[in-house]
């Protein structure tokens, strides 16, 4: 608290006790009733019984795990293997969609940052932001009309005569996988380009004119470099996917879900509250977990994400 | 130029362009989708030039009220979260370290966190409150508007406060020493000195913000509660059925994004140009070039553009072609029915003579195999082809199983039966035909047992 007062002190002193007290309460608002606030209130209620209204605060409404041991053993005895394998599933998805978008942005945000000049570089940056400005639903209708039934590349490839059934590509979640690499690439290449633009391009050279070849210097110069940014780019990337909700309910096959679609469910069809609560606290930790864990192993500071 | 280095330019120039191409194509061919007159999205098979779904997307009620919900909403995120973001970025700049690191931590948290976390605890959190204060379903904490404020607001001013920050680095704090020196009171310091140079990120960071809340969805979708924002409205619409009018909607966004793009960059270009000083740039030398290449100009010039486009568009008639295409199909129908029906009384006729399948002319890969599955049905030449393999048949399986019924035996006067009327399944392999299997099973019903003679 002594803290605190110090801070406000200070701040009055230096741009005055209005503006003090505007960035005070600005703040303590912010981190208070917006962040803090509904995150305790979703985890209380995810340790409920999802009860009707006038029942609330009387004798049955008391702590439970009952939300949770849903998630690992369902209505039954054994395991609830479907759940989990959703879970499994979609945090593999966007482990997997967002090492394609490191793979398809490095390249891009290199070029971006030490090849392009001028107009050249300019245009590119258009170019990248301009996509992102289409509606994320809009960008996932995109990719139906390509990879649907009667879609473009159906089209294409049943007119040459390249298969002969249409393939269901939404079925076999190529479409979904796509349009999520495509709706984050610009949240992955502005952070490697960042780090990357740091690089001086003299490193570069020297490294050239030592002998080494261009994966070398890209693996033993560049890389460490970019090393930063690409955690960046990647832990955003990998959250917004494992969260996308839009796209898998646009772009996702008939039998497969994904964990933002369950707790939609829970939500919205079923509605249980508390359980969609639950579902919603075990999706958030167990990606903070997977993104701390993967920031360990890669030996990356969690200050380095959004800069 | 070494030849490393050659490679090295060819393969950036090639990755580039085939990035483009991967941002750029999915964009290009929904666009095009808006223009065919196919009640579907699609560019194969084109039917018409038509710009008719612009008409049904501004006739699609539920959009249009979405998208005053959506600026309602969009203007009190503004309001809202870029205050709150440039007391975080000033809180973050002049904190102690350990402090800051902490503070940025928990106000960053917000944009990682899964958009549909946000509106869950949202909703949650304030129906509670609007419960222990007795407050009814009719109150602020039921109502849908507010909550996707606050729960947009929770992530948004983070951006906001990004922005701030990425400005704030540049601001040289000596600046408002000497004003303080000068005899400046420190409130006077702070809006004399810091806002007027903080003014550009304001600016940015409203237009952002604007953006992120107009586009969210995932938080969004829970906290709208019964109600719909432009973004929800279409995203319902999208699941439940796909028609161009979304494609058309695609197009007014991309070319209000390149209007705003192109003006951007144009005003930009000036005030680097006006930086540099005269006669740096060839376009900037002279007044006329100056002039053409003013934001304004550049801007009055786009929107008449635009509005040239539109005035055209709306006086576009394509019933014209739509009816012919509409004829077209009729006439192919009643071209296959009478082929039918005529082949229906050669069978009468000659009920040895099964349809050849492999008609002339026939484009499809399968047309004709296994013509004639029957077993032990004898050749016969000069059958007419079923209608599955009409000439011009776009469907892959035009004709194939085209007579998959047990073969009628020689029966003299086999019973017309044998052959299905022409029902949905063969008339539907018309040109232009949507079913990608038109025609495929065309007559595949069984055939009747052939009566005793």
């Amino acid at each position: 608290m002594n803290a605190v007062a110090r801070i406000f002190r200070d701040f009055s002193g230096k741009h005055g006790l209005g503006v003090a007290l505007y960035i005070g309460i600005g703040v303590l608002v912010w981190v208070i009733v917006l962040i803090t606030l509904p995150q305790l209130a979703m985890l209380d209620y995810s340790f409920r019984n999802n009860l009707p209204p006038p029942m609330r605060g009387g004798e049955a409404d008391v702590y439970t795990l009952v939300n949770y041991r849903y998630f690992l053993f369902g209505g039954g005895d054994g395991l609830n293997t479907l759940d989990m394998w959703v879970l499994g599933k979609t945090i593999l998805a966007a482990v997997v969609v967002t090492f394609i978008d490191v793979l398809l942005c490095y390249p891009i945000a290199f070029i971006l940052a030490h090849s392009a000049t001028g107009v050249a570089a300019r245009l590119m940056v258009l170019g990248l932001i301009v996509p992102f400005w289409v509606n994320e639903i809009l960008r996932a209708f995109a990719f139906r009309v390509i990879f649907g039934a009667t879609g473009l590349i159906n089209g294409i490839g049943l007119g040459l005569g390249l298969w002969d059934a249409p393939v269901d590509f939404i079925r076999a979640d190529v479409a979904l996988y796509s349009s999520l690499t495509y709706s984050y690439i610009l949240l992955m290449v502005f952070p490697i380009y960042n780090a990357v633009e740091a690089l001086d391009r003299n490193q570069i050279e020297a490294a050239r004119d030592m002998g080494a070849a261009w994966w070398r210097v890209h693996w033993r110069i560049v890389l460490p470099v970019a090393k930063p940014g690409i955690a960046s780019g990647a832990t955003i990337v990998f959250m917004l996917t494992a969260g996308a909700l839009a796209a898998p309910q646009i772009l996702g096959g008939p039998s497969n879900l994904w964990f933002t679609q369950l707790i939609y469910q829970w939500f919205n069809d079923a509605g249980d509250w508390a359980r969609g609560s639950a579902y919603a606290i075990i999706l958030l930790f167990t990606c903070l977990a997977f993104v701390l864990l993967m920031m360990k192993v890669f030996k990356v500071p969690i200050g380095a994400i959004g800069r | 130029m070494s030849t490393g280095n050659a490679t090295g330019r060819v393969f950036s120039v090639g990755y580039t362009l085939l990035f483009f191409a991967f941002l750029f194509g999915p964009l290009l061919i929904m666009s095009a989708t808006a223009f065919n007159s196919s009640s579907f999205p699609r560019i194969t098979p084109w039917e018409c030039f038509t710009t008719d779904w612009f008409g049904v997307l501004i006739s699609n009620t539920r959009l249009m009220q979405g998208l005053v919900t959506s600026i309602i909403i969009g203007v009190g995120v503004v309001a809202i979260s870029v205050p709150l973001g440039l007391a975080g970025a000033l809180a973050l700049a002049e904190i102690t370290p350990s402090l800051r690191s902490a503070l940025y931590t928990v106000l960053i948290t917000p944009v990682l966190i899964p958009g549909v976390v946000l509106g869950i605890s949202t909703i949650v959190f304030w129906g509670d409150l609007g419960r222990s204060l007795g407050g009814g379903f009719s109150t602020l904490f039921f109502n849908g508007i507010f909550l996707t404020v606050i729960g947009q607001v929770t992530f948004i001013a983070a951006y906001a406060m990004l922005i701030f920050s990425a400005r704030l680095q540049r601001f040289d704090p000596t600046l408002t020493e000497a004003a303080l020196d000068l005899g400046a009171t420190p409130g006077q310091a702070f809006r004399k000195i810091l806002l007027p140079f903080l003014r550009p990120a304001i600016g940015s960071a409203a237009f952002l913000t604007l953006l992120a809340s107009f586009e969210n969805y995932n938080t969004t979708v829970f906290t709208i509660l019964a109600d719909n924002t432009f973004t929800t409205a279409l995203a319902s619409k999208v699941r439940y059925g796909t028609d161009p009018s979304l494609s058309a909607l695609a197009v007014i966004i991309i070319a209000v994004t390149l209007i705003g793009a192109i003006v951007h960059e144009a005003y930009t270009r000036r005030g680097e140009a006006l930086v540099a000083g005269p006669a740096k740039s060839g376009l900037y030398a002279n007044r006329l070039g100056r002039l053409a290449v003013h934001p304004l100009t550049v801007f009055a010039l786009l929107v008449g553009l635009a509005g040239f486009a539109v005035y055209g568009g709306m006086h576009h008639e394509s019933g014209a072609c739509q009816g012919r295409i509409m004829e077209g199909k009729r006439a192919e129908q009643e071209r296959l029915i009478e082929e039918q029906q005529r082949r229906m009384k050669e069978n009468a006729a000659r009920p040895q003579a099964p349809a050849a399948g492999s008609a002339p002319g026939n484009p499809s890969p399968f047309g004709g195999a296994f013509g004639n599955v029957g077993p032990a049905a004898p050749p016969a030449p000069a059958a007419p082809a079923p209608s599955g393999s009409a000439p011009g048949n776009p469907s892959p399986f035009g004709g194939a199983f085209g007579n998959v019924g047990p073969a009628t035996p020689s029966v003299p006067a086999a019973p017309p039966a044998s052959m299905p009327p022409a029902g949905p399944a063969s008339s539907g392999s018309a040109p232009g035909n949507p079913s990608p299997f038109g025609g495929a099973f065309g007559n595949v019903a069984p055939g009747a047992p052939a009566p005793p003679p």
